[in-house]
């Protein structure tokens, strides 16, 4: 139970009935020569949803691809600082990179079925680092399936291509494949951004289930959605944090001026 | 002002028709070509023409032998030469997408793309032929695989360049492995265009003729002995065309008409696959 | 247990799942042993792929590093072959007109002399039918025929060169004897300089022919690109000039040309490295003679065509090592000409990536 409150220069919103999942210390990125980040410091908690919010270009998707090191495919991009997941260091050169994305799982603006089956899509990940029989392996693809509230809609048709699927229905598949190799934390890019209203009531919904073993973190500027599905916001700006706190607070009665300006709709 | 218009208009007329004119000039040959293809070849496309060996002067035969030769020497060709072009296209577009020697690799492939195919013969002849002591249908083969390995390399990298880069993001999302990445996702999703460029590949080649001429040679008779001089359908096709013997110019035009129905067959196939290049 | 603050990697296991049974919520007790264990599989997969994973990088390496290699080797191989006959003939190679294999006399002169004349003949008769081509595609032919013709002209550019060598042959060599060279002849003759480039029987086989059908295998090249890089242009450019009332002929010329013209040059020059290496389609027409002949109707050779002709039946060492030293000197006119023709291409694929 200590665990938590000894840890070291916790955030001034570190409570201690939930532990941090992820500790974002004095975190800088940059691409090149351009700062995108300057010293973010904020801890992610346990098994809640932390939304970040701000206006494009602010740099709530860099820092969440900084959570699984996905800028380590391009060149010229490097993060400094710490970011802490259990206490490990992610940024350090000796992580392997492989293992903390099976444990942070990602969603993409974009839904990206891969070019196979619907069954295949959520194997695929189980058989890379699971040796499982036939049918576990059909129990664990009906679990993520039902887990994504995807099964309904697509038990009938699981060796249909993952791209025969409605765009709200392609983005669950991939959140179905994402829980499917059990992560700990799943980041959510901009889930909703590129569905319809009705598609997006469902992902909102399966956030909010998530929420119950996974510490989700979810990147989007639409604000009633941060409003609607997470505990904590981080308002960004210009690669700074501004404001972190409970959602409630920062909708209510946030501390900086800039927050209100941005939650109001006077900029951004 | 009205005759300036006038004169415009008029250099306009000329220019335009000029230009379709050029168009009809070069369809017209395309045209012509096929149709001489086609009088003079199929006169002379019976069964012995797939059953027979190539005759002496002035006796009758086929161009079994030659076919059979072509076909195993552009297969071993492709077959070693379409999996270097593809790792080295697999390095151009994933791993060193922004290296140097990626730059360097694709400035000296576009050239080897265009490079005339007689100094490949000329190379292989060097590396092979003078080593072994002889010509053999080895040599044509790794002279194809030669000129198999630019073509390739070209269409990989620009079909995987293709591939969204979200979904090798998403692949790597769940901690895949970039070699896994690569071939279970990339190479997956542009699989009609990997597909398309060997068979670019395959079309290139087996209608070619200077590299075979001093590596593979020629052969009379039937020989499927990867040591030995072996025959092909280009060089029979060299041989009988330029001789002044009527059977064998006419053998010459079937095999230039089975050729070119097999490239062409070949090159839209390619396109057609080439319409769904990458999945999504 | 303030045990987090610098913990090791590997000890993070045990310890995350002290903190986690503390502080986890009911709902999510059943799965999170899975869940670790799955994560202790996982380094194990991982670890066990990482070597094949690596393994790949380093195969693709190789292999991108074997195009340099094929290329080196050409180089190579061409260089060594040619010592014999560079140590024998020296820089006289390059300027002398014999070709004697009886007394192991050689120079280079007519066949260099056969490579170029005929290629810039092919791209005088191919360049403006080529753009012509081009500017029928994208500004005058009808949608649905785009395709088509497109394909068309690409086809063209697959037909393997025996066949044009045979067709050339057969075909257009008796045709051009017959008609075009008697009435060329006829024409030129009362102009003074024109009528010793075309002077002499019509052998139907020669130089012109061999341009000719040159000029017919470049011909889709040089479409293929230009078509490529007019597509290039901005449509607002050449919707301005429209505006303006300019008719289409002016709108290639003031706007498309100018805007493409990098391009277009590096099309010709590819079109140009193509027709220089050709072999097979020349080797049939051009007639095979070491000699430079005023009359471009004359019999000549090429390069190639002299290198494919003769090569097997070379005897000595002297005859095999000067027609690799004939491959050497096209490699070099060759490698300059694509070379200059890729730098231009890519400069204008730069301008295209950036708008």
């Amino acid at each position: 139970m200590s665990l938590v409150m000894d840890a070291p220069a916790a955030h001034p919103m570190a409570r201690s009935d939930v532990s941090e999942k992820i500790s974002i210390r004095g975190l800088d990125f940059f691409y090149g020569q351009t700062r995108a980040l300057k010293s973010i410091s904020l801890p992610l908690y346990r098994n809640e949803v932390t939304a970040f919010i701000g206006p494009s270009g602010c740099g709530k998707s860099t820092l969440l691809r900084v959570l699984n090191r996905m800028y380590d495919l391009y060149p010229n991009q490097r993060a400094e600082g710490e970011v802490l997941l259990d206490g490990e260091n992610l940024l350090s050169p000796d992580i392997d990179v492989n293992l903390l994305r099976s444990r942070v799982g990602m969603v993409f603006q974009k839904p990206t079925p891969f070019p196979m089956s619907i069954y295949e899509n959520i194997a695929f990940g189980i058989r890379l680092y699971e040796r499982v029989s036939k049918s576990e392996l059909d129990d664990r693809v009906k679990a993520a399936l039902e887990g994504a509230a995807l099964w309904n809609e697509v038990k009938d048709k699981l060796h249909a291509s993952g791209l025969s699927l409605s765009g709200g229905q392609q983005q669950r598949l991939c959140i179905a494949r994402t829980v499917a190799i059990h992560p700990e934390v799943i980041l959510l890019d901009e889930p909703a951004s590129a569905l319809d209203p009705i598609s997006t009531a469902k992902i909102e919904e399966l956030i909010d289930d998530l929420s119950e073993q996974y510490t989700i973190a979810i990147v989007t500027h639409n604000m009633q959605q941060a409003a609607r599905v997470s505990e904590y916001t981080a308002f960004m700006y210009l690669g700074e944090l501004i404001e972190f706190d409970r959602t409630r607070r920062v909708f209510t009665s946030p501390d900086k001026k800039q927050t209100q300006d941005y939650i109001t709709g006077r900029f951004g | 002002m009205a005759s300036i218009y006038a004169g415009r208009r008029r250099k306009h007329a000329i220019v335009m028709a000029l230009c379709i004119a050029a168009a009809v000039f070069g369809l017209a040959f395309l045209l012509l070509i096929l149709g001489a293809l086609l009088w003079h070849g199929l006169w002379g496309l019976t069964p012995a023409v797939f059953t027979e060996m190539t005759p002496p002067p002035g006796g009758s035969g086929g161009l079994l032998n030659a076919i059979v030769g072509s076909l195993i020497m552009t297969v071993l060709g492709v077959a070693v030469g379409a999996p270097v072009g593809m790792l080295a296209g697999t390095y151009m577009a994933e791993y060193g997408r922004y290296s140097r020697l990626t730059m360097f690799v694709r400035f000296i492939n576009d050239i080897l793309l265009s490079a005339p195919s007689i100094m490949i013969g000329l190379f292989i002849y060097e590396v092979l032929v003078v080593r072994m002591g002889h010509f053999s249908g080895l040599a044509g083969a790794m002279a194809l695989a030669v000129i198999v390995v630019p073509v390739v390399v070209r269409t990989t990298e620009d079909m995987l360049l293709l591939v969204p880069g979200p979904l090798r993001e998403a692949a790597a999302a769940l901690g895949l492995p970039r070699s896994y990445v690569i071939i279970r996702i990339a190479y997956r999703a542009a699989r009609a265009g990997l597909i398309t460029g060997v068979l670019l590949a395959v079309a290139r080649i087996s209608g070619e003729t200077a590299p075979l001429l001093f590596t593979a040679l020629n052969n009379q008779f039937w020989s499927t002995d990867l040591g030995a001089p072996m025959a092909s359908l280009p060089a029979v096709i060299f041989q009988f065309a330029l001789s002044p013997y009527k059977d064998w110019q006419q053998l010459a035009w079937t095999g230039a008409l089975i050729i070119t129905f097999a490239v062409l067959t070949l090159s839209v196939l390619a396109r057609v696959l080439a319409r769904q290049r990458v999945t999504q | 247990m303030s045990i987090r603050v610098q913990m090791p990697a590997d000890s993070s296991e045990a310890t995350r799942a002290d903190g986690d049974a503390v502080v986890m919520k009911a709902v999510s007790m059943a799965s999170m042993p899975r869940t670790r264990l799955a994560a202790r599989d996982r380094r194990q997969v991982l670890r066990r792929l990482q070597l094949s994973d690596r393994g790949f990088h380093v195969i693709t390496q190789l292999a991108a590093a074997a195009v340099l290699v094929i290329l080196g080797g050409v180089i190579l191989s061409l260089v060594l072959g040619s010592l014999p006959a560079i140590r024998e003939f020296g820089f006289s190679f390059l300027t002398s007109q014999s070709w004697n294999p009886v007394t192991d006399k050689f120079g280079a002169l007519p066949a260099i002399y056969g490579t170029v004349i005929t290629s810039v003949l092919a791209m005088i008769i191919a360049i403006p039918v080529g753009i012509g081509i081009a500017i029928f595609l994208t500004e005058l032919c009808p949608p649905s025929l785009r395709r088509p013709i497109g394909i068309a002209i690409e086809l063209l550019a697959g037909i393997p060169s025996i066949i044009y060598g045979i067709w050339g042959l057969f075909i257009l060599a008796p045709f051009l004897q017959q008609f075009v060279e008697p009435a060329l002849i006829a024409m030129f003759g009362p102009i003074p300089v024109l009528s010793r480039l075309f002077a002499g029987p019509p052998y139907g086989i020669g130089i012109f022919t061999a341009s000719f059908i040159l000029a017919i295998m470049v011909l889709p090249f040089i479409t293929a690109i230009s078509r490529d890089v007019f597509e290039t242009v901005p449509p607002v450019l050449k919707e301005a000039a429209f505006g303006i009332g300019c008719t289409t002929w002016e709108v290639v010329r003031k706007v498309v040309i100018p805007y493409t013209r990098l391009g277009v040059i590096g099309g010709i020059m590819l079109g140009l490295g193509r027709a220089l290496g050709e072999t097979m389609a020349v080797t049939f027409v051009i007639g095979n003679a070491h000699k430079i002949s005023g009359s471009l109707l004359a019999p000549g050779t090429t390069i190639s065509a002299t290198i494919a002709n003769e090569f097997t039946e070379a005897v000595g060492d002297v005859y095999t090592s000067a027609l690799i030293e004939l491959g050497l000197i096209l490699f070099v006119i060759t490698f300059i000409v694509l070379a200059v023709s890729r730098l231009m291409l890519m400069r204008v694929q730069r301008r295209a990536g950036a708008s």
